[in-house]
């Protein structure tokens, strides 16, 4: 019926599930349970208890909410030869997710809302379940001097706005796109770089880079963006107290620290991580192929790759090569640290897909971004395998974390973009089942996505996700599934 | 700073025996960072063997006999390309010669796509000057015969590390580097030379001092702390100062880096005059050094910036024997590299990853 595999698309008739580990993060609940699914909706979630639970463990077949992605870049239009919406939905579903909010830094910018439906005609046209929710640009163009078509954008159903890729350009824009925004009830979801700091970085400044001849990338250029997103926030709030701040893929700690004190005091600021600045570190442009917990020394302090011998693959992979960039092991930690505490409520994937000609080159030459939403689930895996992060906090990272995000923002609060992702019965089925003893290999082929530009080719990551069901309808099933 | 506050793993590495069943394994030169010392003696005695042969009448030996040597040159260079082409042409190699002004490289060819073509042309062994750091790393996964890092960015510049250690080792009694006082004068931050004489020189156990303005230190510091207490295995810790005599006091090497003029436009000097005034290398600072010190610079020159015009052309200084000396190290690597090719292709599958081999065996 379509490229995606076989019944994609399809609602499911019939999925029965029986003595899995459930998680479900509105509840709270997670434990041996039972599922069955009739025609797309989730009929019954049975909890077993006593004798009936025996065997059953958080090791094995887990059942969770479908994840929801609050980052990604899917490319089209614009740029179809890195991925298309019909791929980046594959896999996106391959990943474990059902839902999805792609960034507006398409060519064209999506700055008006005819972009926005070349999207959702692409996405309905792949056959894919997978809801793609978007973010309008801030700036027409994405610019930065005046601001996109935001009041019709919204109209169409964005669910808020970014330049991502880029800050918003000025202060002076910022704080116009935050009241406007405001007003329309919608956040602004800034990627806070210091561009003037980061003119021609290649790495984080710091040991590493220096190694390396790479230009440093200060930790300064992202604590002084949030820093001017904060204080132009705090301003804006006396104006219009809807406006709404959210600041994506955080990788220091001092910036961390920053949104910590300003949700203390009151301020209306989220902020998310990825996983590749949870688990990966800037040692690994080095050669180096440690978890980023593994490279800690007892102290907090970033182990020395060079002594530990932990340098086992070639240097300068450009896939590695990200914006912000892979910090220090510290910094890893900081990131991890923060989604425990709550100061970052959600792990977005900044999926960035790129073909070989922006990747194979020179590392000072390579694109920024790592195709990253297939192994999302796999490395916060690995951080709950480490004993680093509860599986039940991880499966909320993914799913409860990044709804709230949304429900924060007023005229998004009552779309389904915001809807609990619980194990809901009655609701339809939407809804990720994955084997935590199944370990699979990251290969150029097991990725569905075009983007192969992932740190994780080659490596062992735990979870083969076994079935993704996206608002009833079969988004992904394990080619292997029923061979048994 | 003294030779007792050196680790005694390199003291012990330095002061090896020459072992006579050092075989050089590496396909690629990249870096001297996974070059053990032993393989770096190995290097050193055949630049002795090559430097005989320089000293010859006719200074030509059939080693490399219709092997091809390319040199592909992304940045403008004239002594080290000259060098290496000198160098090959002694070992009677056939040399072609690439520049990218003159090459598909200004119609947007990619660096992989030249490589490639330059292979299926017969290119044998690539010796490459690149801008951009790391880049050899790239054409050592594509080419499928040896690269010869000719300077890639900031980040390495090994036959210029080893031209410079060698240079040092025949002035110093006995060859021996072990607790010396090397001291590095200018760029720091930009310079490729300094960072890999950082690896050579802490193998060979030297006492080394990187000496420049803050601006131009920016980084350096924490690779020093990174190295202070003696954690890499088989190098020794090395400092970094702003304090140009602290760096020169008792010194038994001073080197002078390149000030490039680009640098004040970014804001990192005042002016090429206040830098020749606090670090220039002038006849008052290099007396500061030892008596039998020498000065060193990897060229070009900037005389009366980094390097005053008589300390260049004093008794001490040594600098065309380092012009001299590098054609003999880089016919030493051509050799040694060509010699490696034979028993590279039992370790074809692996070659891809030469750099962590090259790691498990220095280990």
């Amino acid at each position: 019926m379509n490229a995606l595999g076989p019944g994609v698309g399809d609602v499911v008739e019939r999925f029965e599930l029986e003595k899995a580990w459930l998680v479900d993060p509105v509840s709270g609940r997670e434990g041996p349970g039972e599922i069955v699914v009739i025609d797309g909706v989730l009929e019954s979630v049975v909890w077993l208890e006593g004798e009936e639970a025996k065997g059953v463990t958080d090791k094995g077949v887990v059942v969770a909410p479908g994840f929801f992605d609050l980052h990604a870049h899917f490319r089209e239009p614009g740029f179809e030869d890195a991925e298309t919406v019909a791929t980046a939905a594959a896999a996106a579903a391959h990943g474990g997710y059902t839902t999805v909010a792609v960034m507006p830094n398409t060519s064209p910018a999506l700055d008006e809302p005819g972009v926005l439906e070349r999207i959702r005609s692409a996405a309905r046209a792949s056959g894919s379940p997978v809801e793609v929710l978007a973010f309008g640009a801030v700036s027409a163009g994405r610019a930065g001097e005046q601001l996109s078509a935001m009041g019709e954008l919204a109209d169409a159903g964005v669910i808020g706005y970014s330049d991502d890729g880029a800050p918003v350009r000025t202060p002076t824009l910022l704080r116009s796109a935050l009241l406007y925004s405001g007003m329309l009830g919608l956040p602004i979801v800034e990627h806070a770089e210091d561009l003037e700091l980061t003119a021609n970085a290649e790495a984080s400044e710091g040991y590493v880079a220096s190694v390396l001849g790479l230009a440093g990338w200060p930790t300064a250029a992202e604590v002084n963006a949030v820093s001017r997103d904060l204080a132009v926030l705090a301003d804006a709030l006396r104006d219009e107290p809807r406006v709404r701040l959210h600041l994506t893929h955080l990788s220091t700690a001092a910036s961390l620290d920053l949104v910590r004190r300003a949700k203390a005091a009151g301020l209306p600021v989220t902020c998310d991580v990825t996983p590749h600045h949870l688990a990966l570190a800037d040692e690994w442009i080095a050669g180096a192929r440690r978890w980023a917990w593994e490279a800690l020394a007892a102290d907090g302090s970033s182990r020395d790759p060079w002594a530990d011998g932990a340098l086992t693959a070639p240097p300068y992979n450009t896939s590695l090569r990200v914006n912000p960039p892979l910090r220090t092991p510290t910094d890893a930690a900081a990131c991890l640290a923060a989604l425990l505490d709550g100061t970052a409520s959600a792990v977005v994937t900044d999926h960035a897909p790129h073909t070989v000609v922006d990747k194979e080159v020179e590392f000072g030459k390579a694109s920024n971004g790592v195709s990253g939403i297939e192994t999302a689930l796999g490395v916060l895996l690995a951080l709950v395998d480490a004993a680093k992060l509860p599986l039940a906090r991880a499966i909320a990272a993914l799913t409860t974390g990044p709804a709230a995000i949304v429900a924060g923002w007023p005229a998004a609060a009552t779309t389904p973009a915001a809807r609990k992702r619980g194990l809901t019965e009655g609701a339809p089925a939407d809804l990720v089942v994955f084997d935590r003893a199944d370990r699979w290999i990251v290969t150029e082929e097991s990725l569905r996505s075009k983007g192969k530009n992932s740190p994780l080719i080659g490596r062992e990551l735990p979870g083969r996700v076994l079935l993704t069901i996206a608002g009833g309808r079969l988004a992904y099933e394990d080619p292997q599934a029923g061979e048994e | 700073m003294s030779v007792d506050t050196e680790p005694a793993a390199v003291a012990h590495a330095a002061g090896s025996a020459p072992t006579q069943e050092v075989v050089w394994h590496h396909r690629h030169l990249l870096d001297v960072d996974v070059v053990t010392w032993p393989e770096i003696e190995l290097i050193m005695r055949t630049t002795d063997e090559m430097k005989g042969i320089l000293a010859r009448p006719i200074r030509k030996v059939p080693a490399l006999n219709g092997r091809r040597v390319t040199t592909l040159f992304y940045e403008a260079s004239t002594r080290t390309r000259v060098s290496f082409e000198t160098a090959a042409r002694n070992l009677s190699a056939d040399v072609v010669s690439i520049s990218t002004a003159t090459s598909s490289v200004t119609k947007g060819e990619s660096l992989v796509d030249t490589i490639r073509t330059l292979e299926a042309l017969g290119a044998e062994i690539l010796v490459m000057r690149h801008s951009v750091s790391g880049a050899p790393y790239l054409a050592a996964e594509v080419f499928g015969g040896h690269v010869l890092n000719g300077g890639d960015g900031w980040h390495a510049h090994p036959t210029q590390a080893l031209l410079d250690l060698y240079t040092m080792r025949q002035h110093l009694p006995g060859g021996d580097l072990r607790g010396r006082k090397v001291a590095i004068v200018g760029d720091i931050l930009h310079s490729r030379v300094a960072r890999s004489n950082i690896w050579s020189l802490t193998a060979a156990g030297a006492d080394l001092w990187l000496c420049g303005p803050a601006t131009l230190l920016r980084g350096m510091d924490r690779w020093a702390t990174a190295w202070g207490g003696g954690a890499i295995p088989g190098h020794g810790r090395f400092h970094v100062t702003s304090d140009v005599d602290t760096a020169v006091r008792d010194a038994d090497v001073v080197m002078a880096l390149r000030i490039q003029r680009e640098r004040m436009q970014g804001g990192l000097l005042p002016s090429l005059r206040e830098y020749a005034a606090r670090f220039g290398l002038n006849a008052e600072r290099v007396s500061r050094a030892k008596g039998e010190a020498i000065v060193m610079h990897p060229g070009p020159m900037n005389e009366g910036v980094e390097i005053a015009p008589d300390v260049a052309i004093s008794g001490r200084a040594v600098i065309t024997e380092q012009v001299a000396n590098g054609v003999a190290v880089r016919m030493a690597l051509l050799y040694l590299l060509a010699g490696a090719h034979e028993g590279a292709h039992a370790h074809e599958a692996g070659h891809a990853h030469e750099a962590p081999h090259a790691r498990e065996a220095a280990r």
